[in-house]
């Protein structure tokens, strides 16, 4: 068996026409962002269902925004809405203002990976992206340097029948960053993928997020969603249920429990506990602290020479938190209480 | 470096570099041509005058007996070349590239028409020549030079082109690889045999203006009272071809996909 090395881990880079230079803080433009409005999508049949209702949210440039929802929520029907492959029912979505179709090289607007395959097996991965380049006059330079990008040079040639799930998401990578778009869309893009590659797309979202793209990515895992994204579009049964920060969404859920195992545990509550800091223990030595973050939990113990034997920041009940929130949309949930 | 835009000449190289980098377009082409080829020169060689039932045969019609099989292949060409993409999800990568849809499907139509009118014409030409060899001073001897002969072979060729966009249109309504042959095969070759068995003149005449009934009256020398005289087949077929197209390019615009 081979094994493909992914060039550029740390040091992704794009051909960056008009965004060079990452900007310090993001300046959301309204070139680049997506706004839905209202978008709704019935199917009929009866009674007729909503995937999307009345869904209204935007996405900002230079930050990566996590699309959450338990499968089944609408999040897949939402982003081909956007795309224009999907008709809304009612609402409007656009992308820098337009409807996508309405750009006129949408692939350099727009890089979107879809369910995961979305390509003929009969044909070669680098056929596959100069039928795509083609459309829109981009140079098979580009072709090659999105192959080389996503670490599928050596197999260019092979027909895509033969690919394994990770190397057909990253061939659909490679399709949506043809064009080097302002906007990027990727549906769950770490299906399938082994924790090499989860990581290689955590920092590709977010360095194409610091060139200033606009980055909107669907997972129906928060703990990914959480270590990726800054801004968080949380939607069940195609409704909003949340349009928040990480950062909010983690003090707010009290999900930011952090475990401390002390000697000293209560000269560190005396030090730590007001508010907005909370402190419980229920066992001698271990303290669960809400409301801080680790580092400060550190250098408070540090300044007064307390010692630390562990400092877990829990990131179990995020999850959980995530669940709580989307426990009554669940669209085929597990009844685990005898009825 | 050239400003990235969508235009239609792009779009349709890109349909014509999608329609040669998958295997099944060679295999059907060649299948096509080495069987029309084939079955000319082998009942031409094996021609006896006054023998057989082929003997009433109009010269051409007889020399490329071998579309009878070959007509369907081409059309499946076309069918796969729309089809194959809803079968294998490609069509999204497809629309999002060019999210107007329509300029796709009229891309496909046209790489169709120059792949099918060249390869047959030639595949006709290349048939004539040699099937001729063998008929010397039998009935069926003709020459290219032989008034209406080259017209008969260009006739036929765009009757079949006309079959292939059938093809193409029914395999964009159906978004379905064996409905789309299916129906191809249903509609173009069954159906108008399945109207002549009923006793009424009316229904013969209207399996006249059917789409394979009007493409094999395109390939007959002379006139014949069995087929449409030659314009009027050519008219049914074009319109039969933009009625079916033009209700998939609606479609296409209007549906999901």
């Amino acid at each position: 068996m081979r094994v493909t090395v992914i060039p550029g881990y740390y040091t992704l880079h794009l051909i960056s026409r008009r965004r060079p230079t990452p900007p310090a803080p993001a300046r959301p433009t309204i070139e680049d962002m997506i706004t839905a409005s209202e978008l709704t999508k019935r199917y009929g049949g009866k009674p007729a269902k909503y995937a999307v209702s009345d869904l209204t949210f935007t996405v900002r440039p230079g930050t990566v925004t996590g699309f959450l929802g338990p499968n089944g929520a609408g999040k897949s029907t939402t982003m081909r809405m956007i795309l224009g492959l999907d008709a809304p029912t009612r609402g409007t979505a656009t992308v820098g203002n337009h409807a996508y179709a309405d750009h006129p090289a949408p692939l350099h607007e727009v890089g979107a990976l879809l369910e995961a395959r979305s390509v003929h097996p009969g044909r070669t991965a680098h056929h596959h992206l100069v039928a795509l380049a083609l459309t829109h006059g981009i140079p098979r330079s580009r072709v090659d340097h999105v192959l080389d990008l996503t670490g599928l040079t050596d197999v260019a040639g092979r027909r895509v029948k033969g690919f394994s799930l990770g190397m057909g998401q990253r061939l659909g990578i490679a399709a949506a960053l043809l064009g080097d778009p302002a906007t990027v869309i990727l549906d769950e893009p770490v299906n399938g993928l082994d924790p090499e590659g989860v990581l290689w797309i955590r920092n590709l979202l977010k360095s194409l997020a610091a060139e200033g793209r606009t980055v909107f990515v669907s997972s129906h895992l928060m703990s990914e969603m959480a270590v990726t994204a800054e801004h968080l579009i949380i939607i069940g049964r195609g409704r909003l249920l949340a349009d928040t920060t990480v950062d909010t969404f983690v003090r707010e859920s009290g999900a930011g429990t952090i475990k401390v195992v002390t000697p000293e545990a209560g000269l560190l509550t005396q030090l730590l506990a007001a508010p907005p800091v909370d402190v419980t223990s229920s066992t001698p030595g271990i303290l669960e602290i809400s409301g801080t973050d680790a580092e400060h939990i550190g250098r408070t113990a540090a300044a007064h020479g307390i010692p630390l034997f562990e400092l877990t920041p829990h990131a179990a009940s995020l999850e959980e938190a995530f669940m709580d929130l989307t426990r009554d949309s669940l669209e085929y949930a597990a009844h685990l209480e005898p009825a | 470096m050239t400003t990235l835009a969508l235009t239609p000449a792009r779009i349709l190289r890109s349909e014509w570099h999608k329609l040669w980098t998958v295997r099944s377009t060679w295999i059907m082409l060649t299948a096509a041509t080495v069987f029309t080829i084939g079955v000319g020169i082998a009942i031409s060689a094996s021609y006896e005058q006054d023998r057989g039932e082929v003997s009433g045969v109009d010269p051409v019609q007889f020399l490329l007996f071998g579309t009878q099989f070959s007509q369907i292949i081409l059309a499946v060409v076309a069918v796969l070349s729309i089809a194959g993409e809803y079968g294998t999800g490609m069509v999204r990568s497809t629309m999002v590239a060019v999210p107007r849809r329509l300029p796709v499907l009229w891309s496909k139509a046209g790489v169709v028409t120059a792949v099918v009118f060249t390869a047959t014409l030639a595949t006709f030409l290349v048939t004539f020549t040699a099937g001729q060899l063998f008929l010397d001073g039998t009935d069926k001897e003709l020459s290219l030079t032989d008034p209406g002969v080259l017209g008969t072979l260009v006739g036929s060729t765009a009757g079949l082109t006309s079959l292939a966009l059938i093809g193409l249109g029914l395999g964009a309504l159906l978004r379905s690889v064996p409905g789309g042959i299916t129906a191809f095969i249903g509609g173009v070759t069954v159906l108008p045999e399945v109207l002549r068995m009923f006793p009424y003149d009316v229904m013969d005449s209207a399996a006249k203006y059917f789409p394979g009934r009007a493409a094999e009256g395109l390939m007959t020398l002379h006139d014949s009272s069995d087929y449409a005289a030659t314009g009027p087949a050519l008219l049914a077929l074009t319109l039969w071809t933009t009625a079916i197209l033009g209700t998939a390019g609606l479609l296409l615009k209007r549906r999901d996909v």
